[in-house]
């Protein structure tokens, strides 16, 4: 009683109410600068669809959309880069496999199949990049059995594999900068690994969390901090270079699915219970 | 009836009279002669005239004692002769003039003859038809200094005579009598307008008789108010216009500094005034003392046409006189001032003329020293403000206020001069705040308590041509006079409008920081300085001036309502909490000492209710007030901002729903007019409308605040007006923090469940109203709701049953939780199995997923949700809790 209380818990700036259903993906669209695509990349549904959707303000129409192979929880990646055709990796046949497709063709460019003995599973997240100083495009995906596996998309081998978490790999971020990406799974721990001069995968080390399950892992534009979606209804915010965790947010209801950075600094997440939450992370003094 | 039309008939009946008079001046030969005048043409008798004038001037002028009653009837008769002719030479004029005065000559005394009233009369008459008569430029030559002694004889007789006769009619007689002598005649006998020569030798002429005329005059118009408002009024017009003629500055100005020999004898040349620099300054000086004499008295002169010319005079001396009479200014303009709010609208309407203008003519702003004097009497007026609203009673507060408003309106934009020595923003500043002070002793408005049941719209409706301007009748310690009130608030309406914007709102803004005891003062200044910096109620008398720019108003507005709806300013106690919070309170104290100590103690107390001693009835009244001001502020500033008030709603409207549902009838009245006053500056046509266009702000604000109950305890309040005043297109949203309120009320059952229970009480009556018995859902537009419309209609079944008795319900619904934890929780199956079998099989036919079962209409829903918790508060140990869910089932 003596004690002075801490402030109270922080609230979201806004929640965006009314979408009448769960939350899987969200992505703020900066439409002033780059007004190349319009379009929004809907997760697959079980209609085994990926949908290009028209982004203008009261729009809900599908441009156009991709027929896929498989039916899985892995979103799929895209790298653009400003150029008219771009590349977009979704889930492949078979289960284990990584299509790649050229946009806004649809060709496929190839698929990625890991070998027959290395029984990864099922892809369960993809990020295409590119590093600055080398062309070639390379794939990071997370997969069932928890691991992280590098591509060379041009050569289709796998350039580095590593174990880091025991259970599947929900989803991945990668700091291509400071070369360093982290991961986080259906189980307790967040794994940040590193990428060094020889294209080889390197655990540096992991962070053990209060409950199990990340929905999803976005770092900041800035690279300074990252945000997660717990399935435990709550935020997390660490500090990337020192993990060290900044804040947890706990407003929602239900699991949080999804977290995105706008340019300046907004947080939203969208969540199972049908809310989105909007967190100004510097809020004024 | 002219008789004879020529001259020469005319002669041959006139002649024997005439001859007859000349030989024997008896009255009755003179009233032969006007009776047989009487029928003579006014041509022919231009061509006697003089024939006709000599037997009656023969009369006046034959030595020795006279009857008075003949020298009446000649000069009566002269009068008639005169009025039908012209007088065509300067001598006959003269000497005629001469004739006329001396009939009330008296040799041996300085006042006029003591003769009777009627020959008085005659003479004045006379004289006022002689100088009508004059033809053309013959009345201008009269003029010269030579008659100066003759001029000065009458023009004295006549002030003598409006000054100490008893008769009414002499008195105007004479007034009127003097205008024509001094040229002011307004007949349309004298269209000719004088040049710049003409006007100036006249001027030279009359400034001799100046001193006498001012102070005769004055002391007429300084006299008894009894003795009739025309007489005063034609002295005013008779003073303003010859000092105005005389110290006009456009014939000053042409004044040599050396005076011209006039070709006179010396005698008369001793009486000419030269009007060089000197003589001006001292005539100005003395005039002066006048004029405030005339002022002082006037200005509260009870009859309106006196006070109405006094506007007249002053107009008259500031645009004529500006630099001769520069002493004069200040007090002029004071009385100029003074009188625009006169009670009187025709003085009222001149004043505003007057003043506009002056604006117009730039005599304020343009002339460097009438803004100086201005500006000089703002000051002097706001350092005496203070002092003044102290000591002063009702009207004599009116009167410095409507001083105060009048320099506002003539400085403009100027006032900022004044308003930029922080010493003078101060005392005048003090001033307002010192006289606004509210009483805040009447138990009335605390006791007094908006009953859960009321709708909003059963309040009182604002009027709808101006809601902005409907404020809640409130009562001062300092005056009793609404007129004051309603010109303290134009005055400040002036300062937001002419004033520098930001400073004033910094400082009272800072007043109202500084002290409890200034708050409510300085809110009510701070809105009717929004109000004014719109511009939509004041006129404005300065062309030029740019009113402040909507965006940065709107900025002022935002930080202005930050502050009045901070924590510490809008939780204000008032109403003691033991009634039925006592107990959270308690158990909530350690946090929020935690957040509010130190900040402001008022706020502390209101939440310590315990630990210290609880809140008088006098300090609850004062919130209630300070509330009520600054809700009326946020109606007005909306009404200030109109469209753009929109931009602000999001933080806004919240706070104000929240009072909207307080306890205090007040408060909650102030409120719904508020609201009003943002649904028409916002352009929403209802209540309604306005809460369903924003009540995704809304929801987002009760949600955030349930989290968070202990800090936000008025938070079910806002809910509660939505239910109340919205309809079924809010479901939706409803749906989604009943939620919330449901999870918060889980938590907080045993501390703020008389709260949620009320707001779910206003739950379950809008439920029932949004989904009526009957099943007409023609209203519903979302497709779930329309497609599971149908089920609603089981709802009469369950009305029957919970009509009997609570305890029917209550059984009933044991039994339902019961069977329903048998079903595993799963509510919508076990109801859906119930009602679709028994009453609508058919519902699922046209459902795409057979094997999906429809999930509830949203409404039963919550309407089951709710029951859920308040099965539990039957049990409560709280008996009102307990009344309250009863109720609720009542209402399900």
């Amino acid at each position: 009683m003596a004690a002075p209380c801490p402030p109270p818990p922080p609230d979201p700036q806004f929640v965006l109410r009314g979408t009448q259903s769960p939350v899987h993906a969200l992505h703020f669209w900066e439409g002033a600068q780059a007004q190349g695509h319009p379009v929004l990349f809907s997760g697959q549904g079980r209609d085994l669809k990926l949908c290009l959707w028209d982004l203008a303000e009261g729009r809900n129409a599908v441009v156009d959309s991709v027929r896929l192979e498989s039916v899985g929880f892995c979103r799929s990646s895209i790298l653009a880069g400003g150029q008219p055709r771009w590349m977009l990796a979704v889930p492949g046949k078979g289960g284990d496999e990584v299509q790649i497709l050229e946009m806004p063709s649809k060709t496929s460019v190839c698929a990625l199949k890991p070998k027959a003995d290395a029984k990864l599973g099922m892809p369960m997240c993809l990020r295409l990049w590119q590093a600055d100083c080398n062309p070639r495009p390379l794939l990071l995906a997370g997969y069932e059995d928890g691991s992280v596996a590098l591509w060379d998309v041009s050569e289709q081998k796998v350039c580095s594999h590593i174990a880091c978490h025991e259970e599947p790999v929900m989803d991945l971020d990668f700091d291509s900068q400071k070369a360093r990406g982290i991961s986080g799974s259906a189980g307790k721990a967040l794994a940040v690994w590193s990428l060094d001069g020889q294209q080889a995968l390197q655990v540096r080390g992991t962070h053990e969390l209060t409950n199990p399950g990340i929905a999803e892992i976005t770092i900041r534009p800035d690279r300074k901090i990252l945000a997660t979606a717990g399935w435990d209804h709550r935020i997390r915010v660490f500090h990337w270079r020192t993990m060290q965790p900044l804040a947890v947010l706990a407003f929602h209801s239900a699991a949080v699915q999804c977290v995105a950075f706008a340019a300046d600094g907004l947080l939203a997440a969208g969540s199972k219970d049908q809310r989105i939450s909007l967190w100004s992370l510097y809020p004024r003094a | 009836m002219a008789v004879f039309d020529t001259p020469e008939e005319a002669f041959g009946v006139l002649r024997p009279v005439c001859v007859q008079l000349t030989k024997t001046q008896t009255v009755e030969n003179v009233e032969h002669l006007q009776t047989r005048l009487q029928a003579v043409s006014d041509s022919a008798l231009q061509e006697l005239q003089q024939y006709i004038l000599f037997p009656l001037r023969f009369t006046l002028k034959t030595p020795g004692p006279k009857r008075e009653r003949l020298i009446q009837s000649v000069v009566e008769c002269l009068t008639f002769v005169l009025s039908s002719t012209c007088v065509k030479e300067q001598e006959l004029l003269q000497e005629l003039f001469s004739e006329l005065s001396a009939c009330l000559y008296s040799p041996s005394s300085q006042k006029p003859a003591a003769v009777s009233e009627e020959l008085k009369l005659a003479v004045i008459q006379g004289l006022s038809t002689l100088m009508h008569s004059a033809y053309g430029d013959i009345i201008l030559t009269f003029y010269e200094p030579s008659i100066l002694p003759r001029l000065g004889f009458a023009i004295s007789l006549l002030l003598g005579l409006a000054e100490q006769e008893k008769s009414k009619q002499i008195k105007i007689a004479a007034l009127k009598c003097l205008q024509v002598l001094l040229l002011q005649c307004d007949c349309q006998d004298h269209p000719r307008s004088l040049d710049e020569l003409e006007q100036k030798q006249l001027g030279d002429l009359f400034a001799s008789f100046l001193p006498g005329i001012s102070t005769a005059l004055t002391r007429v118009i300084t006299g008894d108010f009894k003795q009739g408002h025309s007489i005063v009024v034609s002295s005013l017009k008779i003073f303003y216009k010859t000092v105005s003629f005389i110290m006009a500055d456009e014939q000053l100005k042409r004044i040599s500094k050396v005076q011209a020999k006039p070709a006179v004898e010396h005698r008369v040349a001793e009486l000419m005034v030269h009007r060089e620099a000197d003589w001006v300054k001292n005539t100005g000086d003395k005039l002066t003392i006048l004029i405030k004499k005339i002022i002082d008295c006037v200005s509260v002169h009870p009859h309106w046409k006196v006070r109405l010319e006094l506007v007249e005079l002053v107009e008259d001396l500031l645009l004529k006189c500006s630099q001769s009479l520069v002493e004069c200014a200040g007090p002029l303009l004071k009385a100029l001032v003074g009188l625009v709010n006169d009670e009187s609208s025709e003085v009222q309407a001149q004043c505003n003329k007057v003043l506009r203008h002056f604006a117009d003519q730039r005599v304020v702003v343009g002339s460097k020293a009438l803004a100086d004097i201005l500006s000089e009497s703002l000051h002097s007026l706001a350092t005496s403000l203070p002092r003044l609203m102290n000591s002063q009673d009702d009207q004599g507060k009116f009167s410095t206020l409507s001083l105060l408003l009048g320099y506002l309106k003539l400085l403009g934009p100027k006032i900022n001069f004044v308003l930029n020595s922080l010493a003078h923003l101060q005392r005048l500043s003090k001033a307002l705040i010192q006289v606004l002070e509210l009483d805040v002793a009447d138990i009335k408005i605390v006791e007094e308590r908006r009953w859960n049941s009321d709708d909003l719209n059963a309040s009182p409706k604002t009027s709808a041509t101006q809601p902005w301007n409907h404020i809640q009748r409130r009562y001062f310690h300092f005056f009793t006079d609404e007129r004051i009130f309603m010109l303290l608030r134009q005055v400040c309406q002036l300062l937001g409008y002419y004033g520098n914007l930001y400073l004033l709102v910094d400082h009272f803004m800072e007043l109202y920081r500084q002290s409890v005891v200034y708050r409510k003062q300085a809110a009510m200044i701070l809105n009717e300085l929004v109000t004014g910096a719109a511009g939509l109620e004041v006129e404005n008398l300065h062309e030029k001036h740019i009113k402040t720019n909507p965006e940065e108003l709107r900025e002022i507005v935002t930080s202005i309502l930050e502050e009045y709806t901070s924590q510490e300013n809008w939780y204000l106690v008032t109403y003691l909490e033991t009634e039925e919070m006592g107990e959270e309170l308690m158990m909530e104290h350690p946090g929020l000492q935690a957040i509010t100590s130190g900040e402001h103690t008022c706020q502390v107390t209101s939440f310590l209710a315990f630990s210290k001693p609880s809140p008088t009835i006098c300090s609850m009244n004062s919130n209630i007030w300070q509330i009520c001001i600054q809700l009326e502020g946020i109606g007005q500033f909306a009404y200030a901002l109109g469209k753009d008030f929109c931009l602000l709603l999001m933080s806004v409207l919240y706070p104000v729903m929240e009072k909207a549902g307080d306890q205090t009838l007040l408060i909650s009245q102030v409120a719904t007019s508020t609201m009003m006053n943002i649904c028409h500056a916002c352009g929403y046509n209802s209540l309604q409308h306005l809460i369903n266009q924003n009540s995704d702000y809304l929801v987002n604000g009760i949600s955030l605040n349930l989290r968070h109950l202990s800090l936000h305890p008025h938070t079910p309040k806002v809910l509660e007006v939505m239910l109340r005043n919205s309809d079924a297109n809010l479901l939706p949203l409803v749906a989604d923090v009943v939620q919330d309120v449901l999870a918060t009320l889980d938590q907080f059952y045993d501390k703020r469940a008389a709260s949620f229970v009320s707001v779910l009480h206003a739950l379950m009556a809008a439920l029932a109203q949004w989904f009526p018995d009957t099943g007409n859902l023609g209203h519903l537009q979302e497709q779930s709701l329309g497609e599971e419309g149908s089920h609603l209609n089981q709802r009469p079944a369950t009305l029957e049953k919970s009509t009997t008795t609570a305890e029917d319900i209550e059984q009933f619904l044991l039994n339902y939780l019961k069977e329903k934890d048998v079903a595993d929780g799963n509510v919508s199956d076990f109801d859906n199995e119930e009602e679709e079998q028994s009453v609508f099989p058919k519902v699922d036919e046209n459902d795409t997923h057979p094997d999906v079962e429809p999930p509830l209409p949203l409404q039963i829903q919550i309407a089951m949700d709710v029951m859920e918790r308040c099965i539990h508060l039957l049990s409560d140990k709280n008996l009102q809790i307990r009344l309250k869910g009863k109720l609720e089932h009542f209402l399900i």
